[in-house]
């Protein structure tokens, strides 16, 4: 009975190993095909651009900086790397997987969420696709879990939840009605309420790995040459205290490397028509912002 | 260590292949060892309430059986109980009910001696404690004999399948299970696995994909307007069936797979068309738990009342669970509220079953959907005080569902594509099950082509759209 059970048992595993293998495969074949979408930025950052200027960070690089200003103006080329929900962790192993390619003149920073939370190293299956291809990142993807090198013998698990994702960044219609320019995504529309406050650091509990990933961030950036600035870009919400501001602050400080907090600028707190909602400016936002960065980075590479 | 957790599938293969090759005689060891292993993984601390708990029944339990004086066997059960209870009260309901004290004298410019306090609920306590009072009440009522062997007697309140979340297990069941471990049965392992790879199903393709709605929803109350709030609302039940149901399913297998039978825990409940029987479906050791000590015992005593006194004992029972549920008025809201649904069921049940034999209702098929209709909005209206935060948050919930016009959130629409996927598919089971049961047999299949075919679809499926980062069991709040 024991022999039965172990026989059928075997047939069972390897009907899946081939589905398993047979659709993982079909799906990897597809996701790096895609035109649009936020896999296609996230291939096109970590394994095509040769942008001189690279803008990382989580949603609110991804949405905030337009890169015909900063191509206009400072006669570059741009890449938007900036991917929604994505912190720093997901932003250190990008860089290092571009820096192995080439290395960019300026890189910004859009940098924030260094506290613990949750679910936040979920966060990081965004890299999974790439775990195979790129040996650089694979120490940041095993934070998920110690199990992440086993659970990614399947060729389904770096695709799971993604089969609509990249059935769509396969469609040239998706990629007509959500046009992709350089990574930026604009937003648009206006944040109906006024200004509120906004107290909820009360619980902020630093995370070790994401101040680390920040430094290493900054060192490698600027041990391949390039100019780098990290900012925190503005927000429609006051605040007695934002422990994200402090931390980027005094690691940025101890690295020697610019930091600019645009979250107390009044040219943004006064204006709910630019943003989007309370964390994210629209494109007319985005467009102000952009300039405002650019005469600051004139300013500091030639101050350096 | 949780049922996904990746610990567990390396555990278990482990833990089979070691229980099949011991000696039978040392199983129920091997198995006592596993599950203080298994709790331990969650917060070591928390084994001792399990030995507390296992020392406390065991030595109380022989005291009332070498008591012949009725009197004291009662001190010993109201004793037993009593200890039994204190953790329970201790983890679930002091911080609650000390919190309110302070904020109710604080309003009288009172202060209270204790400041404000937060414990860490041991996880599956409220399971564990209810099992053992289950365990002690039918010693006391001779119902069963007292266990002797504090090991097997320890196995039964920790044993690790059931212990998170149940099925709140019964001594008559499990004692002489336990104590005569049976031979290797390949019908059980096979069942067992079929149950587990079910419950895999419900849990992370359908309860883990429509939780993040629902939580995305909920915890902007807000922010949302009715008809998004009504749509979580409607979609938060079938989370919990997906949830509790797939976390029983777990369960059941994964004792089968030792050959152990455990209890039915859900049987299609949306498909009751009353709440008197959606209530025969749902958290079915639950309440049946609840039926035989407490609305049993509360129904004979309130039997001079007639109709009024089952109407009284539903009240008191419902009451209870909403307690047992959480210590908030959220839950009590929610229990009185399926004490009002089932009373006003006690008080019309003979009229309206002489309507239904008049009219031949019970065999046509629009009257039986309308009843599993309006069963499931019954159901759904109060689950909203079972996931709201706090009762303005549920009053919250309800204003807005009337009043705040607007289109529907989405979010993402793959996310919702993917749990209306499951949910479609653990329905269309569940709906052959209940009305075609000799038809659609996939996991059941006489052809072992097909067989193979429905196991391997769904293990793909799971890895194609299973939620890997999701939450924990809804039920390890209780």
């Amino acid at each position: 009975m024991i022999k039965k059970l172990i026989l059928n048992i075997s047939i069972v595993a390897v009907v899946v190993f081939v589905l398993d293998f047979a659709i993982g495969r079909t799906l990897r074949y597809f996701y790096f095909k895609e035109t649009s979408g936020q896999h296609f930025r996230t291939t096109c950052s970590m394994e095509t651009t040769e942008a001189d200027l690279l803008v990382f960070g989580s949603s609110r690089a991804n949405h905030h900086y337009v890169p015909e200003i900063f191509e206009d103006s400072l006669k570059t080329t741009f890449y938007n790397a900036g991917r929604d929900g994505n912190g720093i962790l997901f932003q250190t192993a990008v860089l290092k997987s571009v820096l192995t390619r080439y290395f960019p003149k300026v890189i910004i920073l859009d940098a924030g969420g260094f506290n613990k939370e949750k679910d936040n190293y979920d966060r990081l299956s965004s890299l999974l696709p790439y775990y195979r291809t790129h040996k650089e990142i694979r120490s940041i993807i095993e934070l998920k879990s110690p199990f992440e090198k086993i659970k990614l013998l399947s060729q389904i698990y770096p695709f799971n939840s993604q089969i609509i994702a990249i059935a769509t960044g396969n469609l040239d219609f998706f990629a007509r009605s959500k046009p992709d320019n350089k990574g930026y995504v604009a937003l648009h529309g206006e944040w109906p309420a006024e200004i509120s406050y906004n107290d909820a650091y009360s619980a902020y509990e630093v995370d070790a790995n994401k101040i680390f990933a920040l430094r290493e961030f900054i060192n490698i950036a600027k041990k391949s040459g390039a100019k780098i600035f990290v900012i925190y870009s503005p927000v429609f919400l006051k605040f007695k205290k934002n422990l994200d501001i402090e931390v980027g602050n005094d690691v940025c400080s101890f690295e020697n490397v610019p930091y600019w907090d645009f979250s107390r600028d009044t040219q943004f707190l006064s204006n709910r028509h630019l943003f989007q909602d309370r964390s994210h400016l629209n494109h007319k936002g985005a467009t102000i912002f952009s300039k405002l960065i650019v005469t600051k980075i004139k300013q500091g590479i030639l101050v350096n | 260590m949780v049922f996904t957790s990746f610990n567990f599938l390396l555990f278990f293969p482990g833990l089979i292949a070691v229980y099949f090759l011991t000696p039978i005689r040392f199983r129920w060891p091997v198995l006592l060892i596993a599950s203080y292993f298994f709790y331990i993984n969650i917060k070591p601390v928390f084994a001792l309430l399990l030995v507390y708990i296992s020392l406390v029944t065991y030595l109380l339990t022989r005291l009332m059986e070498k008591t012949e004086v009725e009197s004291k066997r009662k001190t010993c059960l109201l004793i037993n109980i009593t200890l039994i209870l204190l953790p329970l009260i201790f983890f679930k309901y002091f911080s609650v009910i000390n919190n309110y004290l302070i904020n109710f004298l604080a309003i009288r410019d009172l202060r209270w001696p204790l400041p404000e306090i937060k414990l860490f609920l041991p996880i599956g306590i409220s399971f564990y404690t209810f099992t053992t009072i289950g365990y002690i009440v039918d010693v006391y009522n001779e119902e069963i004999e007292v266990e002797k062997n504090i090991g097997i007697l320890a196995l039964f309140v920790s044993f690790f399948p059931l212990i998170l979340s149940g099925p709140i297990e019964r001594a008559k069941n499990m004692l002489p299970q336990l104590k005569a471990l049976n031979k290797f049965d390949y019908h059980m392992v096979v069942q067992g696995l079929k149950l587990m790879l079910w419950g895999y199903f419900m849990k992370l393709v359908v309860a883990d994909r429509i939780g993040i709605y629902v939580d995305a929803i909920y915890n902007h109350i807000g922010q949302h307007n009715g008809k998004t709030l009504l749509f979580a609302s409607v979609l938060y039940p079938f989370q919990v069936y997906a949830d509790l149901g797939g976390y029983s399913l777990i369960a059941i297998g994964t004792a089968r797979i030792l050959g152990i039978q455990v209890m039915q825990n859900f049987k299609r409940p949306f498909f009751a068309t009353s709440m008197s029987e959606f209530w025969r479906r749902w958290h079915i050791s639950l309440i049946s738990w609840l039926t035989d000590y407490i609305y049993t015992p509360l129904s004979f005593a309130f039997r001079k009342f007639k109709v009024w006194g089952i109407v009284i004992a539903l009240m008191i029972t419902f009451f209870i669970s909403g307690i047992w549920h959480g210590a908030a008025l959220t839950f009590v809201v929610w229990g009185i509220m399926q004490g009002v649904f089932l009373s006003a069921e006690a008080l019309t049940n003979k009229r309206k079953a002489l309507f239904e034999k008049k009219h031949q209702l019970n065999q046509k098929a629009w009257y039986i959907f309308l009843g599993i209709c309006f069963t499931f909005i019954l159901f759904a209206a109060s689950q909203i005080f079972g996931r709201a935060e706090s009762l303005n948050s549920a009053l919250q919930v309800y204003r807005r569902i009337f009043t705040i016009p607007g289109a529907l959130f989405i979010g993402s629409p793959a996310y919702l594509i993917y749990s209306f996927f499951g949910l479609v598919m653990l329905l269309f089971k569940d709906f052959s099950d209940e009305f075609m049961p000799s038809r659609f047999l996939l996991f059941e299949s006489k052809h072992k082509f097909i067989r193979v075919l429905a196991y391997s679809s769904i293990i793909i499926l799971i890895l194609l759209i299973g939620v890997f980062d999701g939450g924990q069991f809804i039920y390890f709040q209780f």
